[in-house]
């Protein structure tokens, strides 16, 4: 059955310790994604690379360090883009091509299937998706999307690496959206519908979903902790793959997610 | 301030509400159409203060005053003096709009009338008086003593100084008051539509089972409860028929559609915790 080729094609140590030194992660993405991710992985030893085309202009931090290429000694790829499809699929073609097809690759399936993005490559054995968004990165708890094409060994390298974070996995289907991201940046569009409406103000959505259904944050600073860019991407995301008006975006989010912060000072009774 | 309350209706949110003021050591003039409803709502309010007192948050002694200020009433001529009442009756738009009728000719001109409402329309309730500019919704969450939020409704005829007495009213109760327009579902009932609805639907395309839902919701989301669990406490008819309503108020808005599962659970008899079934099992608990 081509099982014993593929589990030779698997490299199972991505969260060991691979001969001679640490385990290479290569992150590649979005930010602040990227360094929430970079961040994280260095904490818990791995020796992280961002893949940058420029490099950071931003503060070094001592847990990653950038190149503009990716190493081919790299045991395990993030991809970590939401908002640019173009960018993410670029993104994945070069991964594919730099490195081993025994180097799992595990990307962000939010805005675009782990099946689709799986189509771009040849080894599409080696892809997993999985759920990343800003904000989430120290829950106990990650969403994880295999394919048609992920073999088991390929869930358990994502297993095995997600533990070595603390976390458990939670197996979805491939769908948009996932689970977590459809559902509260649905709550979001609502609550942006609402203040559209002029229902009422922002600080009075946010406090009575707090105090009324003891929501962790309001919707609206939800959203813009998450980044109103990345809830726009998933919205319009699930508008496209669904065809329902259902997920139809509120315009006054379009609007907050192409023209930055001015909402925050501008008063919203009329 | 505001020296004497009426609260028109002893249910579960009238006793409610009515407790929250009596803390305050405002007197109320609670209301309802016969004694025994009184008396049960006056039980109510005690074995509740009684619970306040053993874990701490009130005094014997607050306790013991709060009694002395809630004076039970079967006639509506007795809220007179009051200047203020809420009412809290049964959410029927026919039995309420028949309340104010009455209300209106019971007490001042001056009086603020209040409707606490989760789901029908102030200015449909407040078209049937001549004054339409003192009604006000006033939405207080279950249980009403202890839960902070007030939804204050601003209906199409409320004048803006009766939105002020009402959140005047909700801050000296101790509650959080937050204005909203009068659309349906204020708030927090529109907004929370799709933490059901989405969930509904993902489980509906089979993107993952209700307890795997829960679970991401609750450890990813950091939600104190999943939408399945929720829906099993709400109710999972009372939670169908709300989403119904709003479904219907917008005329067909699909954000408020309700989901083919929700009536079959429905059709089932599969109610949630009141039935020891709904997306759970509740084998342990009373059924019924």
């Amino acid at each position: 059955m081509g099982k014993a080729k593929r589990k030779s094609d698997q490299r199972s140590a991505v969260s060991g310790q691979t001969s001679g030194g640490r385990a290479v992660l290569s992150i590649i993405g979005d930010s602040p994604l990227v360094e929430e991710y970079a961040e994280l992985c260095g904490s818990k030893g791995y020796d992280v690379v961002v893949v940058r085309d420029s490099k950071g202009k931003g503060q070094k931090s001592k847990a990653f360090r950038e190149t503009g290429a990716i190493p081919p000694e790299t045991s395990l790829a993030l991809e970590l883009t939401n908002t640019d499809l173009p960018a993410k699929r670029k993104n994945i073609e070069q991964l594919s091509k730099a490195l081993s097809p025994a180097t799992a690759i595990l990307s962000s399936s939010i805005t675009v299937t782990a099946t689709q993005q799986s189509s771009w490559i040849d080894k599409k054995h080696r892809l997993v998706g999985f759920g990343a968004l800003p904000g989430f990165l120290d829950r106990a708890l990650v969403e994880v999307a295999p394919t048609v094409f992920s073999p088991p060994e390929t869930i358990e390298v994502v297993r095995t690496f997600f533990h070595s974070l603390g976390k458990e996995i939670e197996i979805v289907q491939d769908r948009v959206g996932m689970v977590l991201p459809r559902i509260l940046c649905q709550i979001i569009n609502e609550s942006i519908f609402a203040l559209q409406d002029d229902v009422a103000s922002p600080a009075d959505i946010d406090t009575a979903m707090k105090m009324g259904v003891n929501y962790p944050l309001g919707p609206i600073e939800w959203a813009d902790r998450i980044g109103f860019k990345n809830v726009y991407a998933v919205l319009s995301a699930l508008e496209d793959d669904l065809r329902e008006d259902r997920y139809r975006v509120a315009p006054l989010l379009k609007q907050m997610a192409e023209g930055g912060d001015w909402w925050k000072q501008s008063g919203t009774t009329s | 301030m505001f020296k004497h309350l009426g609260v028109v209706g002893a249910g579960t949110m009238g006793a409610g509400i009515t407790h929250a003021a009596a803390l305050t050591n405002t007197d109320v003039m609670l209301y309802d159409i016969n004694d025994t409803i009184l008396r049960r709502a006056l039980e109510r309010i005690k074995t509740d203060l009684r619970t306040g007192v053993k874990k701490g948050k009130i005094t014997q002694e607050q306790m013991t005053e709060a009694v002395t200020h809630i004076h039970p009433r079967t006639s509506l001529s007795d809220l007179h003096s009051c200047d203020f009442v809420v009412e809290a009756a049964i959410e029927d738009l026919r039995v309420k709009k028949d309340l104010f009728k009455h209300l209106e000719t019971s007490v001042k001109t001056s009086t603020i009338l209040a409707t606490n409402t989760s789901s029908l329309s102030v200015t449909a309730i407040a078209s049937v008086l001549h004054r339409p500019e003192r009604v006000v919704g006033m939405h207080f969450f279950n249980p009403a003593h202890i839960m902070k939020l007030v939804e204050i409704i601003a209906g199409r005829n409320t004048s803006r100084e009766t939105v002020q007495k009402a959140f005047d009213l909700s801050k000296f109760l101790g509650k959080v008051p937050v204005v909203a327009k009068d659309t349906p579902g204020f708030i927090v009932n529109r907004v929370a539509r799709p933490f059901y609805g989405e969930a509904l639907r993902l489980l509906g395309e089979n993107v993952a089972t209700h307890e795997q839902i829960d679970r991401i919701v609750k450890s990813i989301g950091g939600f104190p409860m999943g939408p399945f669990e929720l829906m099993d406490l709400i109710g999972i008819d009372i939670n169908f028929s709300v989403t119904q309503s709003m479904f219907d108020q917008y005329f067909g808005e699909p954000r408020y559609r309700p989901h083919p599962i929700q009536k079959q659970m429905v059709d089932s008899n599969l109610l949630g915790r009141k039935t020891g079934r709904g997306f759970y099992e509740y084998s342990d608990e009373k059924a019924g």
